[in-house]
């Protein structure tokens, strides 16, 4: 199949949405090309509410909408919108409102429009509100499924996508499970979690490991809160657990999987990698290398950690 | 009934009334003494809260509960509040139980530990609650969004947000004033509480609003000042937005902070602040109202 960005999914599975749920709408800030919100504004304009440059106000819009009975889908790069954190705390937390909240341009893929407009601490700042369930598709089939499964839901989340095309990670026939860590790839010794566009960089990285009899579990947490029973269980089985995001490397999901982690009585070895510092403008190739989130480069790292297990320990 | 027996009916309305309408606002008026004595009350209990902003929209209160809305204990049947200046809680609690829908003894269960009445409103732990509401300029959003998904429906319902003056410091408030004018959402009013006070001193020594009646003509709001101590000119304000149509109406109510009766305000008129006992006592003589 040939690689989308989930983004493209999304807007097409939005107006399957629409269709199938009456209640479906979608509030825009002024930025539905980016965020592939235009099908669902011609198919449904009487659920179509464009709010224009004004993120704190749809969101508020959006909450009222959702306080009547409606399922809003405020959509926006993830970095403006969970910028208006108090009104997303407030209006939606709070208020308890199924407000959808869909951040576009996950992590350093806008490349060259650089920090001011890159989604890098959205994750952190979802993460802390009790009630917002955080969702982030690796590809296509996952896009889908996760915006059926939010538009018959009736509670706040925050779906995070990607502008970068991916190449499909799942065989089918593949069921989303909300809080389920996906295993993508069954390996040994080394557990890699991720999730979202670097599900796929991840696998990108396996051929060349295998030849020399390194085969890691991929894992994709794909949604949060993540049952932490079975990541203790996935990540429990493995010496290693290399969690890789293109987040900063604090308040993502590192920080998710090393708390559930800790609770094991022999926890097995632990390595985050993020972005340290605050991002720049570059091409987004230019940027995954630097950052060292490229296959390339999780090769290696996943090369080096594989060579700290003592000879004849590999499995 | 005259006019000298409604203490709020104060400088602009000077008409003495008469009519089988303002006989009407009698329950209005015995409505909004029970509901600053109430209010007084359950801050006292409570040791904080904010006396001064809760008296100065309660006579606003009292008319929307009391007169306008359309009541009803499910949330789906009757009109919408939202108490965007959500630190006035007292007003809208005090409402509730002098309407019968909240017991009365929850007047000491202000800001408690797991009380419906939460020191801002909480949608989530009190039924009678709209919309949580608290960091200020979010409720104006919120409104507009019920409005919209309300438009054209069977109850002819309406929305009603009630702001602060100060609180129009907030940039969302302009966000939604201007959607709102663009949009032409006409099934919702705006009430400014504009006591011209706020936590640090005057609203107009702090960041001044200018000429906020022609900056809300601008956006598209249909406008119109009143006396907000005056059941009679909230009324008729009220009524008419309520008629109004391809525009959203705002109400500028003028009030005096901590307002008990004409030219007295408790704790002089101060954002929040605790009245000692003998100050309570005095206040609730001029309220003359009864438990």
């Amino acid at each position: 199949m040939t690689a989308r960005a989930t983004r493209d999914w999304f807007g097409e599975a939005l107006v399957s949405a629409g269709a199938a749920h009456p209640r479906v709408a979608v509030v825009d800030c002024d930025l539905g090309s980016a965020t592939k919100t235009g099908a669902f504004a011609e198919a449904f304009p009487d659920r179509y509410f464009q709010c224009g440059i004004a993120e704190a106000n749809a969101i508020g819009v959006a909450s009222g909408l959702a306080q009547e009975g409606m399922r809003p889908f405020v959509a926006s790069f993830g970095h403006f919108l969970t910028g208006k954190f108090l009104e997303i705390f407030q209006s939606i937390g709070l208020n308890d409102t199924g407000v959808v909240l869909v951040g576009t341009h996950a992590g350093l893929a806008i490349g060259k429009d650089g920090p001011t407009q890159m989604g890098l601490r959205d994750l952190a700042l979802m993460r802390t509100l009790p009630n917002m369930e955080i969702l982030h598709p690796a590809d296509g089939a996952e896009t889908r499924q996760m915006v059926d499964y939010l538009a018959a839901r009736e509670r706040p989340a925050y779906l995070r996508l990607c502008r970068q095309p991916l190449a499909e990670v799942h065989d089918r026939p593949f069921r989303f499970v909300a809080g389920r860590p996906d295993i993508v790839r069954a390996g040994a010794d080394i557990a890699v979690v991720t999730m979202g566009g670097m599900v796929r960089v991840v696998l990108d990285a396996l051929p060349p490991l295998a030849e020399q009899g390194i085969r890691p579990s991929v894992v994709s947490l794909s949604s949060l809160p993540v049952d932490p029973d079975a990541l203790r269980r996935v990540c429990g089985a493995h010496r290693t657990v290399f969690v890789v995001e293109d987040h900063y490397v604090t308040g993502g999901i590192a920080d998710e999987v090393a708390r559930a982690l800790l609770e094991l009585p022999h926890p097995p070895r632990f390595v985050g990698h993020g972005v340290r510092d605050y991002g720049q403008a570059a091409a987004p190739d230019e940027l995954y290398a630097r950052y060292r989130l490229d296959s390339r480069s999780i090769g290696e790292q996943i090369h080096a950690l594989a060579a700290e297990i003592p000879v004849g320990a590999l499995s | 009934m005259s006019g000298t027996m409604i203490p709020s009916q104060n400088r602009r309305s000077a008409a003495p009334g008469g009519s089988a309408q303002d006989e009407d606002l009698q329950q209005v008026e015995e409505a909004s003494r029970r509901m600053r004595r109430l209010a007084m009350e359950m801050i006292h209990h409570a040791g904080s809260g904010h006396v001064g902003s809760s008296l100065s929209c309660v006579d606003i209160v009292a008319v929307l509960r009391f007169d306008q809305m359309r009541w009803s204990a499910s949330p789906r049947e009757r009109d919408v509040f939202v108490l965007s200046k959500g630190h006035a809680a007292p007003a809208w609690y005090s409402a509730l139980i002098a309407g019968g829908d909240l017991d009365p003894d929850l007047v000491t269960e202000l800001r408690q530990l797991d009380s419906p009445l939460q020191g801002h409103p909480d949608r989530t732990r009190c039924a009678f609650v709209d919309v949580s509401t608290g960091a200020l300029g979010q409720g104006l959003s919120i409104a507009l969004g019920r409005a919209q998904a309300r438009r054209g429906d069977a109850a002819d319902s309406h929305v009603y947000c009630l702001i602060g003056d100060g609180e129009c410091q907030e940039g969302q408030v302009w966000e939604a004033l201007l959607y709102a004018g663009a949009r032409r959402v006409d099934n919702l009013t705006l009430i400014v509480d504009a006591n011209g006070r706020q936590s640090d001193g005057l609203v107009d020594d702090t960041v001044s609003l200018g000429p906020l009646a022609n900056k809300l003509a601008a956006f598209g709001w249909r406008v119109v000042e009143v006396d907000g101590h005056s059941h009679r000119e909230l009324r008729a304000a009220l009524s008419a937005a309520r008629r109004n149509r391809g525009r959203p109406s705002a109400v500028i109510a003028h009030t005096t902070k901590g307002y008990l009766a004409p030219g007295r305000a408790a704790l002089d008129g101060a954002h929040s602040g605790l009245l000692d006992a003998d100050a309570l006592d005095e206040a609730y003589e001029l309220i003359g109202a009864a438990r």
